[in-house]
Order: structure tokens, then C-alpha cells, then sequence
């Protein structure tokens, strides 16, 4: 390409000197291009080696305030680094001084908060032992846990209002258990036999209502007809037999609990199907089952039935009840 | 089957609405699973109900068949009645209750037989220990109308029963007689009692309203409901009524609980009043009467009503004086200033 002077020019600095120069060259050497472009290069060397010296000059003074920056950071690292262990040497001197008592106040919380468990659980346990209250803003409420051979059944509650006169607020006593007698009798006078009777009540009820309802669940195979009852559980009347298969006799059973608070009957009559002309073994076994159903449990009876049929099956003898009829019919 | 019995029967089974139909025809157990199905119940009523009594036809249903629909029918609709409560006594000195079903039923039974020669009684046991009674009354000359029947809710073993309100009132003595006798009680009386909620009755009667009790396993503390008290409230006035609303509040919470009220309608209450007065002269405290008046209160839920007063903290008063004599056995009769009636529903 062509040299042209004035862009050259401009890129440096030349000075009046080299811009005279040049054109005297320029005129004299016109044929010399070469020469010309050659000084041209020269130029260009001589202009950026200035630059990069320039440049060279600039980024010395770059490291030179990089580097007094650095020193100025490292010694405010050196500063908060001292002032960091200080203040750490301060503060584990205090815990140092500080620990023994908050030790001894997590003890403590500890040891309140334990006890609360523990009291908890045993309020929480009183349930077990069938009679247990809780204090309410206006008396006391009651709660009667009742059981039966060792099974927790329901629980009922009585509110009592602690007032002169003593009164019933509200309750979960089932209607046909006799509250109102009960509190008629006892509430004003003596509160404890109150409860206590009414305990009895209760868990005569729901040791009644437990042997009829595992009758019915548990030995439905026994029974030959539906089991009659009524809400006090006090008067049970079902028909069954022995042998959940086979046509033994069947037998019908009244049980009349008179005494609300036991969960024995008072009356028992077993009485036979069809049974005008009873062998004497099948009379034997009447009586046999009277006399069970007045001195165990309802379920309790029909298990030991039940018990007996396995044994039948399998051949051996059975001491206590005769049953000729059925080994014959066997 | 007689044509009385199927027309009966079509006649309930029409005023079955649609949706309730299968649940009822289950509930009878009457016609078997497998005739159920055959009937398609997307038709219209008319042929579904057709279809019904074909099946019942085959079945050979019996008057008694019917009755016991009548009475299921009954018990899912119980509202469409307006129950009347009777309370019975014993003696004194009585034996325990020995109730027994079988022997209630046949009792019952007979003692109305015997007075009316033309009469049906069925029965219908509940889980809830209660006892559905349903008796068509006819007279010695004609048969039974079964479009106009009483239903009795006996709970034995406890002195109560319910009854319908039925327009053929000059039976009622009868019955009353019946049910004392078949339940060895010895006397009758109708409470001042009524209403169309069965529910209600009962938790009034047996006093069953309220069955959230305090124990110390709930581990949630009773939360402390606010009754509005910070709705529509002036702000210059809280700290001055302050303590009063809180005292309120607490009555009424104590009073009304947290549980659903009873549904009443109607509470009347006869009050005679004896004033007092310090200076002489007052006419009012002259009188050697005293001054009876009649007080009635009605509302479509009464004791809601009553319970959203209290942040108005109106008739607090009355308040007491409803939930006293609520929590009283009914029948006793307080001699003081005031005489607090069985509230009518």
C-alpha cells in the first residue's frame, strides 16, 4: 500500500523534525519508496516501543498501589485477627467462670421437667386404679374406670359442683344405672360412699355387659338362637347346646342377676328342650350347668363347654359329667 | 297377598323419597339382595314402586311385614312427628328392674288386644336400647286404620317413653295403661315436654347434653372460646365493661359448655311473685297473692339464641334461671320467689 504521510503522522508523535524529514525524503527518494516504507517501520517500532514503555510505566504504578493495597489489607487482617482471639480468650474466660452455674440451671430445668413427666404419668396411671379426679374451676371431675378379670372396660365421668348443696353438674352415667337413688342416698351426707357405690354399680354393669358380649362373639357357634338381653345386662335368657356340630339336646338358659352390684346371677334356670323323660346323666348335666352358671363367669362356662367337646373328640374319658348319651350316639 | 296390605305398602313405599330408597328397602331386610337387583331404581317411581310390590307379592308380605316398613320409615323421618314425653313411676320399694323383652311384648300386646278387639302392635328394636312401638287402632267393630298410627320410644329400664301426637286422642289413656303395666311400672304422667327432635328430647331428658368432661390425659388445655366479644365493639368502652363481659362470658361457658344445644323451640315458665318492699304503702307488696304471670320465650334453636346473647350481655339473668331449672330433675317444685316449669319445646 501506498505510505501516506499524514496518517502516519498522526499516530505518533514526530515532531515538526521527523514530519520535515519525511518529506524531504519524501521529494528526494520519491523512486525510493522502499526506503520510505522501511522508515516508515522503523516509526512504528520506535512509537510502540514507547508505548509499551509507556504502558510498561503504567502497570509498574498499578503493582506499586496493588502491592501498598495488599499491605494495607494484610495488616487490617493482622488487626482483626487479634482483635478475634481477644475477644474468643474473653469469652472462653467467662464461660470458664460462667459454666458452673449454667450447668447447675440445665440440671435443674431437667430435673423440673422430670418431674413433671413423672407426675403426669401418675395422674395419668390413677386411671388404673379404677376411681380418679381432676380438679375443674367449679368442683371436681370424676372418672370411674371400671374393669373386669383384669380388663380395662369403659370409663364414665360424673361432674360434681362443689357447692352447698353438693350437685351433679353433668355426667356419662347411663341412664338406667341408678344415679338419682344413689345420690339421693349419699351425695349430701357422705361423699365417699357415694362414690364408691356408685363404683360398684358400674362395674358390675360392665362386668355383666362383658360376659354377655363375648357370649355372643365368642361362642355364637354354641348358641342356637339369638341372646336375649336387656341394658342393665340383668336378665340373660339363649338357648345352646354342647356340641357346636352334632343334634345334642339343647338347653335353655334364664340367668336373672337381681343384685346390681354383682356380676354373678342370683337365679339360675337351665331347663331342657323337649325333655319330659330325661335320662338321669342328661339331669345330671342340667343341674351340672345350673350350678356353673351361678359360680363362674358366663364366658367362662361356655369356654370350659367348649373345652370338654375337644376332649370328647378325641376319646378320653371324662371324669366329672357322664355322657352316656353321647358316647352312644357316637 | 291382601290387596290392604299391598296397597299399604305401595302407599310408604311411595313417600319414600327416591334417594333414601335403597337405604330403607335394606334397612327392612325383607326382600332378598338378589330381588333388589333385579329392579332397576333409575325408572321413574311409579314403575320402580310396581316392581316393589310384584316382589312383595311373591314374597308374600304380611300386615306385619308392612308395619315394620311403616315403622322404618318412620324412624328416618322422625322429624315429620311432634313427640310427647311420659314419664313413669314405681312404688317404693320395688324390686329391681328385671326387664324382659319377650315378656314386655306379649304383655303389651294382649292388654291392647283385650280392650280393642281390632288393633296392630309391632315392634322394632334400636341399638340404642330403645324400643319402636307402632300401634294401628281400630275399635271393636272396625278394622285397624294403618294411615293413622301411634308410635311409642320406650327405653327400658328407664322411666321414659315418647310418643307421637296422634289426632285420636281418646286412646291415649289406654296406652299409657298398657305400657305401665307391660313395664311393671305403676303409674304415668306426661311431662311438659314437646318437640319434633327426638335427639333433643332424649338429651334433655336423660341429661345427656354435655359429654366433654376434664381429664388429665387430654394434653390440649381446654381453649378459652371468645364469643365475639371483640365484634362490634366500641373501643372506648372495653376497659371500662371489661371485667363485667369476662364474667359473662364465664357463665355462659360454664353454663352452655362447648357442646351443641338441644333444639328448643318453646320455653314457657309460670312464675308467681311475692314483692317485698321496705317503704309502706307499695301496692304490689300488699297483695296477699301473689302475682302470676307467664313468661314464653320462642325461637327457631332457643338456647343458641340464648347463648349468642351473652356478648350483649343481656338477660344473663335469665340465663341462669333456664340452666337451673334444666339441670334439676324435672319434677320438683322450688317453693322460693320464683317456680321454674318443665320448659316446653
Amino acid at each position: 500500500a501506498l505510505p501516506c504521510f499524514c496518517t502516519a503522522g498522526s499516530q505518533s508523535t514526530p515532531g515538526p523534525v521527523g514530519f520535515v524529514l519525511k518529506t524531504w525524503l519524501a521529494g528526494i527518494l520519491a523512486p525510493g519508496l522502499g526506503v520510505l516504507a522501511h522508515l516508515e517501520r522503523l516509526e512504528t517500532q520506535v512509537s510502540r516501543s514507547r508505548k509499551q514503555s509507556e504502558e510498561l510505566q503504567s502497570l509498574q504504578a498499578q503493582e506499586g498501589a496493588l502491592g501498598t493495597k495488599i499491605h494495607k489489607l494484610r495488616h487490617l487482617r493482622d488487626e482483626l485477627r487479634a482483635a478475634l482471639w481477644h475477644r474468643r480468650g474473653n469469652v472462653k474466660a467467662c464461660i470458664a467462670n460462667v459454666e458452673p452455674n449454667r450447668t447447675v440451671e440445665v440440671n435443674e430445668e431437667e430435673a423440673l421437667e422430670e418431674k413433671l413427666e413423672n407426675v403426669k404419668a401418675v395422674l395419668q396411671a390413677y386411671h388404673f386404679t379404677g376411681l380418679s379426679g381432676k380438679l375443674t374451676s367449679r368442683g371436681v371431675c370424676v372418672c370411674i374406670n371400671t374393669a373386669f378379670e383384669g380388663n380395662l372396660l369403659d370409663s364414665y365421668f360424673v361432674d360434681l359442683v362443689i357447692q352447698k348443696p353438693l350437685r351433679i353438674h353433668h355426667h356419662s352415667v347411663p341412664v338406667f344405672i341408678p344415679l338419682e337413688e344413689i345420690a339421693a342416698k349419699y351425695l349430701q351426707t357422705n361423699i365417699q360412699h357415694f362414690l364408691f357405690s356408685l363404683c360398684e354399680y358400674l362395674n358390675a354393669y360392665s362386668g355383666r355387659k362383658y360376659q354377655a358380649d363375648r357370649l355372643q362373639s365368642d361362642f355364637a357357634a354354641l348358641l342356637t338362637g339369638p341372646l336375649q338381653r336387656n341394658p342393665l345386662c340383668n336378665l340373660l335368657s339363649f338357648t345352646y347346646k354342647l356340641d357346636p356340630g352334632g343334634q345334642s339336646f339343647l338347653f335353655c338358659a334364664r340367668l336373672l342377676y337381681k343384685d346390681l352390684t354383682a356380676t354373678l346371677p342370683t337365679d339360675v334356670t337351665v331347663t331342657c328342650q323337649g325333655g319330659e323323660a330325661l335320662s338321669t346323666s342328661w339331669e345330671e348335666q342340667r343341674a351340672s350347668h345350673e350350678t356353673l352358671f351361678c359360680t363362674k363367669p358366663l364366658h367362662q362356662v361356655f369356654a370350659s363347654f367348649a373345652r370338654r367337646e375337644k376332649l370328647d373328640e378325641s376319646g378320653l374319658l371324662i371324669d366329672c359329667f357322664h355322657c352316656t348319651g353321647n358316647t352312644s350316639a357316637k | 297377598m291382601d290387596e290392604t296390605v299391598a296397597e299399604f305398602i305401595k302407599r310408604t313405599i311411595l313417600k319414600i323419597p327416591m334417594n333414601e330408597l335403597t337405604t330403607i328397602l335394606k334397612a327392612w331386610d325383607f326382600l332378598s339382595e338378589n330381588q333388589l337387583q333385579t329392579v332397576n331404581f333409575r325408572q321413574r317411581k311409579e314403575s320402580v314402586v310396581q316392581h316393589l310390590i310384584h316382589l312383595c307379592e311373591e314374597k308374600r308380605a304380611s300386615l306385619n311385614d308392612a308395619a315394620l316398613l311403616d315403622i322404618i320409615y318412620t324412624q328416618f323421618h322422625q322429624h315429620q312427628k311432634v313427640w310427647d314425653v311420659f314419664q313413669m313411676s314405681k312404688g317404693p320399694g320395688e324390686d329391681v328392674d328385671l326387664f324382659d323383652m319377650k315378656q314386655f311384648k306379649n304383655s303389651f300386646k294382649k292388654i291392647l288386644q283385650r280392650a280393642l278387639k281390632n288393633v296392630t302392635v309391632s315392634f322394632r328394636e334400636t341399638e340404642e336400647n330403645a324400643i319402636w312401638i307402632r300401634i294401628a287402632w281400630g275399635t271393636q267393630y272396625t278394622k285397624p286404620n294403618q294411615y293413622k298410627p301411634t308410635y311409642v320410644v320406650y327405653y327400658p329400664q328407664t322411666p321414659y317413653a315418647f310418643k307421637s301426637s296422634s289426632t285420636l286422642r281418646r286412646n291415649t289413656p289406654l296406652l299409657g295403661q298398657a305400657l305401665t303395666i307391660a313395664s311393671k311400672h305403676h303409674q304415668i304422667v306426661k311431662m311438659d315436654l314437646r318437640s319434633r327432635y327426638l335427639d333433643s328430647l332424649k338429651a334433655i331428658v336423660f341429661k345427656q347434653y354435655n359429654q366433654t368432661f376434664e381429664t388429665h390425659n387430654s394434653t390440649t388445655p381446654l381453649q378459652e372460646r371468645s364469643l365475639g366479644l371483640d365484634i362490634n365493639m366500641d373501643s372506648r368502652i372495653i376497659h371500662e365493661n371489661k371485667v363485667e363481659k369476662e364474667r359473662v362470658q364465664r357463665i355462659t361457658q360454664e353454663t352452655f359448655g362447648d357442646y351443641s344445644q338441644p333444639q328448643l323451640e318453646f320455653a314457657q315458665y309460670k312464675l308467681e311473685t311475692k314483692f317485698k318492699s321496705d317503704l309502706n304503702g307499695s301496692i304490689l307488696a300488699e297483695r296477699e297473692e301473689p302475682l302470676r304471670c307467664l313468661i314464653k320465650f320462642s325461637s327457631p334453636h332457643l338456647l343458641e339464641a340464648l347463648k349468642s346473647l351473652a356478648p350483649a350481655a343481656l338477660f344473663s339473668r335469665i340465663q341462669k334461671l333456664l340452666c337451673y331449672s334444666a339441670s334439676h330433675s324435672q319434677g320438683t317444685q322450688d317453693p322460693s320467689s320464683y317456680i321454674p316449669l318443665y320448659p316446653r319445646c
